[in-house]
């Protein structure tokens, strides 16, 4: 999968490459569409990789089951295992095959006798040879795959001797692999399985319920619902040993959901025999409902199970007896007596020995079976069921004091005694286990808590310093705009000082050209006049127009006397010349009397001329004012015309409006704000100085 | 006649010491600042001080302006080459006597004293000179009047109202009415209702 996607990948990249970044790379539509290509590449590599993970959850599907040849089906069917010819049967066949080097035919039969085998407990000298032969000398043919019934067999047979520690070293063989198929993960599942049920057994239930759940997983990944029901039955018999009745009964009914699956009636009853167990276990009130249902629906099933239906019969005697009836108790005993009888099993036969003492105890009619009590009581005292057994013994007890037997009854008090002991050796020990599973809870919840804690702090912690982190970015963005605002106003306040020096020392300059023209040359002009000896009027009029022409030359450079005249009396000046001389007409209002320093009264002069100039040179005007007004903290500057206006923005950012930028910088050099205003009504040029 | 002469122009001052001299009045001092001239005044108390404006020290005008501030009976003239209106503005109100262009002395200078002497004051009549634009082609009617009349008038011939006019010339409406009396008045025109308009329709040309 992951080959075709990286190929597809490498075909979109080289169309990316050969159609668009050869072509056209610089255009920027186009790196548009490839970033929106490789977000197609990567939408299509994501949905691929998370279907290759979803692969990883589908079941193992289970194999086409191979035709078996005869001698191998007949070998599989159960009912010949106890056939005498059975294993020569299948010496013959499996040696056979070996010879022609047929191990794989070989290993089928090996592996169909091994469960057999292993199903019914048999495990002689004889076949481990084989076993061991084959393992040694043919498994690398067929692999390990195919063979790890080996390990399971073996596994089995340590396992059946109580050798719970080699059992799992052969389990754990299985376990090693990953499964590849349904077989092999079925098989993994159930070495898993059966691990489990070595610990449980060896009392080390941590462990067990770890492999247990290791099971689970295995057997999860395949639709195999008998797996699932195996691994959940050994969960509730771990949890019930260690005294967790609420997660055994939880396990133990998701057992029955999957056996009820398989159809497994059997186990569903094995199920139900383990419920009642777990009610007996944990005292719980269902459990005679239980009994009394589960009794009835399996007599109704009609199943062929003289076990379940020796220890349902039993559990329904006891019930009855429960209720008071004893009449019917004697009928149930008796009905499976024969069954007890026939089966002749140890474990079945304790069963009802127990059952019918209780009952032999419960009737009460002063002709007690006492054997049958005494028989019931060593079954009893191996399976610690000590209440039942005290219970037993008092009954014992009474027996003989009413038979006067007090030596016997003595003897009786002693074991009741002794059973009392052990009871409560029990119950201390139940107790202990009891209070251990509510200490682990109580310690798994404060782990939980701790861990929740621990979780929260981090995330505060993160939290944290994410914000620290961000407050920090944005305190030195914050900074380092200060400082780039600093540094602008910084070079923008020297600019405006180095305009202002700059105007000022025009002004300086052309002063000083003005009065030198206006006092030396003009002067000299005048000597001119007066040296000559024969005057005349065509030489006096001459040197006087240059005279003139020096005084207005002079006159433009700088405002004559402006530090004398003031701000008012040269605007005044300037209004008069511009009515004479450019017959324009303009009107003044000033009110001023001095906020400004001359040098700055000399720049509004100049601002006033410039815009005065421009009125005159392009605003085909009417009439225009000038206005200035002092305020307390400010020196409001106007000049309005009614010509015909123009667009501020544009002629702004045209190279030749030098007049517009002239009024604006030396406002500005001045500390002062322009603002200029105009439409097809005309112009007004506002300007505000703030006093300093 | 006692007469003081200030000019830090050497050539100058000899030139005016001699036109003064030679019209027959009594130089007693001369200096080339500001500051002698004022002491000079202080002390010898002149009839009449000459003085140039632009002077180390002290100005013309400043000397003026402390001549009146001090109440001396010294009247004074300024020969300047400054022909600037706004200073002889500035020169009346320090009370002086006389204001004349040096270019001019020559022909002004005598007058001046005379008339100085007498109590009255002179201005050069050359100083007028730019702000009286004589156009040739105007009627001479026209050219009695000042840019702003001239301006009404012409907006009264294009049968503008007061308000408008006013509007138009940045004025207040009353300026406008002060200035039409005032345009009858210098061109002479019956006492007649909208004799004005009638006048500007007939005398202004498209």
């Amino acid at each position: 999968m992951y080959v075709l996607v990286l190929e597809f990948l490498e075909i979109v990249v080289n169309t990316i490459e050969i159609d668009t970044f050869v072509k056209i790379s610089s255009d920027y539509s186009c790196m548009k569409k490839y970033l929106k290509l490789c977000f197609v590449v990567v939408f299509i590599a994501i949905s691929v990789w998370s279907c290759d993970k979803k692969n990883d959850r589908i079941i193992y599907a289970k194999n086409e089951t191979e035709k078996l040849d005869s001698t191998c089906v007949w070998l599989g069917e159960r009912k010949n295992f106890y056939k005498e010819n059975f294993m020569p049967v299948f010496y013959n066949y499996y040696n056979k095959k070996i010879a022609s080097k047929n191990y794989k035919d070989a290993a089928t039969a090996l592996e169909i006798v091994c469960i057999k085998k292993g199903y019914f407990s048999v495990y002689d000298q004889e076949f481990l040879t084989t076993i061991n032969n084959f393992s040694e000398n043919y498994r690398s043919e067929v692999g390990f795959y195919a063979t790890t019934f080996i390990d399971y067999y073996l596994g089995n047979k340590y396992d059946d001797a109580g050798n719970f520690k080699k059992a799992i070293e052969y389990y754990s063989k299985i376990t090693l692999k990953e499964p590849n198929d349904f077989t092999t993960c079925k098989n993994i599942g159930y070495a898993y399985y059966n691990i489990a049920f070595c610990y449980y057994s060896m009392g080390d239930q941590d462990l067990a319920l770890k492999n247990s759940y290791k099971s689970l997983e295995y057997f999860h990944k395949i639709d195999y619902p008998i797996g699932n029901g195996y691994a959940h039955t050994t969960s509730s018999l771990i949890h019930s040993a260690n005294k967790n009745y609420n997660l055994a009964l939880k396990d133990n009914e998701t057992a029955f959901k999957y056996y009820l699956q398989a159809k497994d009636t059997g186990n569903v009853y094995i199920t139900l025999f383990d419920k009642i167990i777990i009610y007996e276990d944990s005292d719980n009130h269902k459990m005679y409902p239980l009994i009394d249902s589960t009794y009835k629906a399996f007599t109704k099933s009609g199943i062929k199970n003289d076990v379940l239906k020796i220890s349902f019969s039993v559990y329904y005697a006891e019930k009855l007896l429960e209720d008071g009836k004893i009449t019917e108790t004697k009928k149930i005993l008796d009905y499976i007596k024969p069954t007890v009888d026939e089966l002749d099993s140890e474990t079945s036969t304790n069963e009802y020995i127990t059952g019918y003492a209780n009952y032999e105890i419960a009737k009460n009619d002063g002709n007690i079976n006492t054997e049958i009590i005494l028989k019931a009581i060593p079954t009893l005292i191996e399976n610690e069921n000590y209440q039942v057994v005290i219970s037993f013994y008092n009954a014992l007890k009474d027996i003989s004091i009413k038979n006067n037997d007090y030596k016997q009854a003595l003897f009786y008090e002693h074991e009741t005694q002794k059973a009392m002991d052990s009871a409560s050796t029990i119950e201390v020990k139940n107790k202990v286990a009891e209070l251990r599973v509510k200490y682990q809870n109580k310690e798994k919840i404060n782990q939980i808590e701790l861990q929740k804690k621990s979780l929260a702090s981090k995330n505060i912690t993160i939290a944290f310093l994410i914000s620290l982190f961000t407050g920090l970015l944005l305190l030195a963005i914050i900074f380092l705009i200060r400082q780039k605002q600093k540094k602008l106003k910084l070079e923008k306040q020297n600019t405006q000082i180095y305009t202002k020096q700059l105007l000022e020392k025009t002004e300086e300059e052309r002063k000083r050209i003005a009065s030198d023209l206006h006092d030396s040359v003009s002067h000299e002009l005048l000597s001119l006049k007066n040296s000559f000896e024969q005057k005349s009027e065509a030489t006096d009029k001459k040197i006087d127009a240059i005279i003139n022409d020096i005084r207005s030359i002079s006159r433009n450079l700088h405002p004559v006397m402006f530090d004398k005249l003031g701000l008012k009396s040269s605007i005044e000046q300037m209004v008069e010349r511009a009515q004479s001389y450019n017959n324009f007409m303009v009107t003044e209002s000033i009110n001023y009397e001095s906020g400004l320093s001359i040098s700055d009264e000399l720049q509004v002069y100049r601002i006033i001329q410039e815009a005065l100039s421009n009125i005159i040179k392009y605003a085909n005007a009417v009439a225009a004012k000038i206005t200035i007004n002092e305020t307390n903290s400010h020196i409001n500057i106007e000049v309005i015309d009614n010509g015909k206006g123009f667009d501020v923005a544009e002629t702004l950012t045209k190279t030749d409006a030098f007049g517009l930028h002239n009024i604006i910088e030396r406002s500005k050099a001045i500390g002062g704000n322009a603002k200029i205003v105009s439409d097809k009504n005309g112009t007004i040029i506002t300007i505000v100085i703030k006093k300093s | 006649m006692k007469i003081l002469i200030a000019d830090d122009h050497p050539f100058t001052l000899q030139g005016t010491k001699s036109f003064v001299e030679s019209y027959g009045y009594n130089v007693i001092d001369t200096c080339s600042n500001g500051i002698s001239a004022l002491n000079l005044i202080n002390l010898h108390e002149p009839d009449i001080a000459i003085l140039d404006i632009n002077m180390p020290g002290l100005d013309g005008l400043d000397v003026s302006k402390k001549v009146q501030e001090t109440k001396l009976r010294t009247k004074i003239i300024l020969l300047t080459m400054h022909k600037e209106l706004s200073i002889y503005k500035k020169a009346i109100e320090y009370g002086i006597y006389g204001y004349i262009l040096k270019e001019h002395a020559q022909t002004e200078l005598e007058k001046c004293l005379n008339e100085v002497k007498i109590g009255n004051r002179y201005a050069s009549i050359h100083l007028q000179d730019e702000l009286i634009v004589s156009e040739n082609n105007e009627n001479d009617a026209l050219a009695k009047l000042t840019l702003s009349e001239k301006k009404i008038v012409e907006l009264i011939s294009q049968k503008m109202t007061s308000k408008q006019i006013a509007n138009l010339l940045f004025l207040s409406e009353r300026t406008v009415e002060g200035h039409r009396s005032n345009i009858i008045e210098k061109l002479d025109l019956p006492k007649e209702r909208n004799i004005l308009l009638v006048w500007a329709i007939q005398n202004i040309k498209k």
